[in-house]
């Protein structure tokens, strides 16, 4: 065939893309010797199984409400709600096909009302790429090593007397575990008074730092109204890979983001939110134990790195450990040839870094090629 | 907010919110098939529940999965893909029609499409930033998708043409020699196509289905949509996908991973198993629909309302004009009054105010009695009488 000029000029703004290039997260299988995830899983509880099978054979097999069938807005607002988030109801919630929907919606609406947005350095590869797919002014929020690499409370100070008044923020951080602080939150959240400005909140993670140690955005009164947050439904209990989200936002917000859902994908899978509505009931009964599980093995493999002399990055995600190391190639390789995958911090704007899930068992024999390095 | 929006999705939305109030309300509007999903793909995907819950899939989608898909198409629409690099799952025809749009439409790009047109395509053109540019279609030509219309539609700004067959909302087929006439046009003026497949195995009476990508020169300008939601009653799992040349389709995967990542591990399971189990179903529910196709024809005949032919798909465009109402006020009636919705042909395309929509996914019993109850508003307005 001919050259096709149309299709050429298409392929080059592609390849002129490079947010939307961004390198996508690596497809992971479960294994013990994956620690690329973001945090364990376990297989879903046969009660799960049971109510989303139960509810297809009921007829459950048809498109329902854009934003989410109802009960399932309506956990997903108690939930928000048991932690301080009064500010969302359930016409507040849209559920997502997956977290990454949630950074799409949130990006490109939000970000298409403020016209321009402030992205973290360091980052979730999913934000750049959704950021990517239309044209957005974009302002880059610099990393801060002592924060564990969180931008620093300056740099969000200085992008908002810059003009820009739209943030992304990570808090847990997906690379490093690292969270704001109360006292951080408290000021961001004057910040976003003062500047008039609006945050997208990224707490994702939050189900995973250690009870009592996390503070969310949304849950400052006076941003509750300028913040969306978004993140993973009931995660851990084996529906990960069914794909659900969510976000919640003000009306005004919620709005062009259901209009945006329904353009996309007219709904999520039912079978999945279903599901989900089982899953709360085992999140309830099986997360604290993860938890628990998961700190004591964090703890052992902190003691193991610092041991070698190697300090872990500032994190409170009992799922994750991070590392800085000038010997990251090396040591991936070496990873890489025991069978391990972890994640590459290059991947999130923070190269040098490399991210371990914290599995009880493997995570030990995975840190010994960063000790032998 | 779109006030092309408010005229289009968000009307549509309105009226269905409207007939959630009644009890008794019969839905001729969504397309959205009464029929639940078939029993052996809920046991599928309740197996995989358990032996595949856990398990990541890459953006593209699971590969036996886009190997069954490929496999359909080489049989259904005889064209070839590579499974590995030529085709992306998605979620449900709606997802892949909004990729489609986004990877083949920039800023100002115009997009030519045939009208009237399922509303989506505008609104996914909206976010493209794009530039519809509409060609009629004329219900005395039983809505024929003109090759010469759509070469007077061409300008230095024309990127793509949309070529959805069987039509939404008409149910026009575009005949093979027009298909490949318009693939012909494409080449000439190197034109994407991006194709609407979604109702290809519903195509009745004599009518011929031809997907653009198996003309030669097609398949290498060309984006196919399809979706396992219509023909296998599936619409609340999500599954749908995008086939095209493996250059394209890598665009179409970056932006699918930035968008939402891999469809739900249990919805592409569930896929596969529709795709490769028996299609026994797939064969009663055709046979269900054409035969309730002629209820509502024979039902529109005898209110002296007149239609486009529908040739394939799940609904029929009915021309209202001698109500002397427009569509809207006339759906709204036959929804207040009598608690049946049909679609107003406004808000797929304007210009359409004399048509409605009229699908045929109820139960016979309830089909023929939103017909008869609409038949009821329609004499009240004085149409009826034997159609010539």
């Amino acid at each position: 065939m001919a050259e096709s000029q149309t299709k050429a000029a298409i392929l080059e703004r592609h390849r002129a893309n490079e947010l939307l290039r961004a390198a996508t997260y690596p497809v992971v299988q479960r294994t013990n010797r994956d620690l690329s995830i973001e945090y364990p899983t376990i297989p879903p509880a046969g009660a799960i199984i049971e109510a989303s099978v139960s509810a297809l054979q009921q007829g459950q097999t048809h498109y329902v409400d854009v934003p989410g069938i109802a009960p399932l807005r309506e956990q997903i607002a108690a939930f928000l709600g048991g932690r301080g988030l009064h500010a969302f109801q359930a016409d507040n919630v849209i559920v997502t096909a997956g977290v990454q929907e949630s950074r799409f919606l949130t990006i490109q609406m939000i970000g298409d009302l403020f016209g321009s947005i402030a992205l973290p350095q360091v980052a979730h590869p999913g934000v750049r790429k959704a950021a990517g797919v239309r044209h957005l002014e974009i302002r880059h929020l610099p990393a801060n090593a002592g924060k564990g690499l969180l931008p620093s409370l300056d740099a969000i100070r200085t992008t908002l007397q810059a003009g820009c008044r739209l943030l992304y923020l990570e808090s847990p951080s997906r690379l490093t575990g690292a969270v704001f602080s109360q006292a951080d939150v408290e000021q961001i959240g004057a910040l976003l008074a003062q500047y008039d400005a609006a945050a997208i909140w990224d707490q994702g993670l939050a189900p995973w730092v250690a009870t009592g140690h996390y503070a969310s955005l949304a849950a400052q009164p006076a941003a509750a109204q300028r913040v969306a947050v978004l993140g993973e439904v009931w995660p851990g209990v084996g529906i990960d890979s069914w794909q659900l989200g969510y976000l919640a936002a003000n009306p005004d917000w919620v709005a062009p983001m259901r209009s945006q859902k329904q353009i996309m994908s007219i709904c999520t899978s039912t079978p999945a939110q279903y599901a989900a509505l089982k899953a709360k009931d085992v999140y309830a009964t099986t997360h604290d134990g993860q938890l628990e599980e998961l700190e004591w093995a964090r703890s052992e493999a902190v003691k193991l790195t610092q041991a070698a002399g190697v300090e872990p990055l500032p994190g409170s995600v009992v799922t994750l450990l991070a590392v800085r190391t000038a010997k990251a190639e090396t040591t991936l390789r070496s990873l890489h040839e025991r069978g391990f995958e972890v994640g590459n911090g290059a991947d999130m704007g923070a190269p040098g870094v490399l991210r371990f899930a914290v599995m009880p068992d493997t995570t030990r024999q995975a840190l010994q090629c960063l000790v032998e390095g | 907010m779109s006030s092309e929006r408010k005229k289009g999705t968000d009307l549509l939305y309105s009226l269905i919110a409207q007939a959630r109030t009644y009890p008794d309300a019969i839905v001729l509007g969504r397309g959205d098939p009464d029929f639940d999903t078939p029993a052996h793909i809920i046991a599928t995907a309740e197996e995989a529940m358990r032996t595949h819950g856990t398990d990541y899939s890459p953006p593209e989608g699971i590969l036996p999965l886009r190997q069954a898909i490929a496999e359909r198409i080489a049989h259904v629409n005889r064209t070839e893909y590579d499974p590995e690099t030529e085709i992306v799952v998605t979620n449900g025809g709606q997802e892949a029609l909004f990729l489609m749009v986004v990877a083949a439409i920039g800023p100002g790009d115009e997009l030519i499409v045939p009208e009237p047109n399922y509303n989506t395509y505008n609104d996914s053109l909206r976010f493209a930033r794009g530039v519809k540019v509409g060609v009629p279609t004329y219900a005395a030509e039983n809505f024929r998708v003109d090759p010469e219309r759509m070469r007077q539609a061409i300008t230095p700004r024309s990127k793509a043409m949309l070529l959805v067959s069987p039509n939404n909302p008409t149910g026009g087929v575009i005949p093979p020699e027009d298909v490949r006439a318009l693939v012909q046009l494409a080449r000439e003026h190197d034109l994407l196509i991006l194709a609407d497949d979604i109702y290809d195995l519903l195509v009745y009476d004599d009518y011929v289905h031809l997907t653009p990508a198996a003309v030669p020169g097609g398949k290498e300008r060309t984006l196919t949509l399809n979706a396992l939601s219509k023909t296998y009653a599936m619409t609340g799992w999500r599954l749908g996908w995008v086939a095209g040349p493996a250059d394209l389709m890598a665009r179409v995967r970056d932006l699918k991973a930035a968008i939402n990542g891999p469809n739900s591990i249990v919805s592409q399971y569930a896929g596969l198993a529709a795709l490769t189990g028996p299609q026994d179903d797939v064969i009663r529910m055709r046979e269900t629909y054409f035969r309730r196709r002629r209820m509502v024809m024979d039902a529109l005949n005898g209110m002296g309302i007149p239609y486009g032919m529908p040739q394939g798909g799940q609904f029929v465009f009915a021309d209202i004009s001698a109500t002397g109402k427009d569509c809207v006020t006339l759906a709204r009636e036959i929804l207040t009054e009598q608690h049946v919705l049909a679609y107003p042909g406004s808000a797929f395309a304007p210009g359409w105010d004399n048509y409605l929509r009229i699908t045929f996914l109820q139960p016979d019993e309830t089909l023929r009695e939103g017909l008869e109850r609409m038949g009821k508003a329609m004499k009240k307005l004085g149409a009826g009488g034997e159609a010539a």
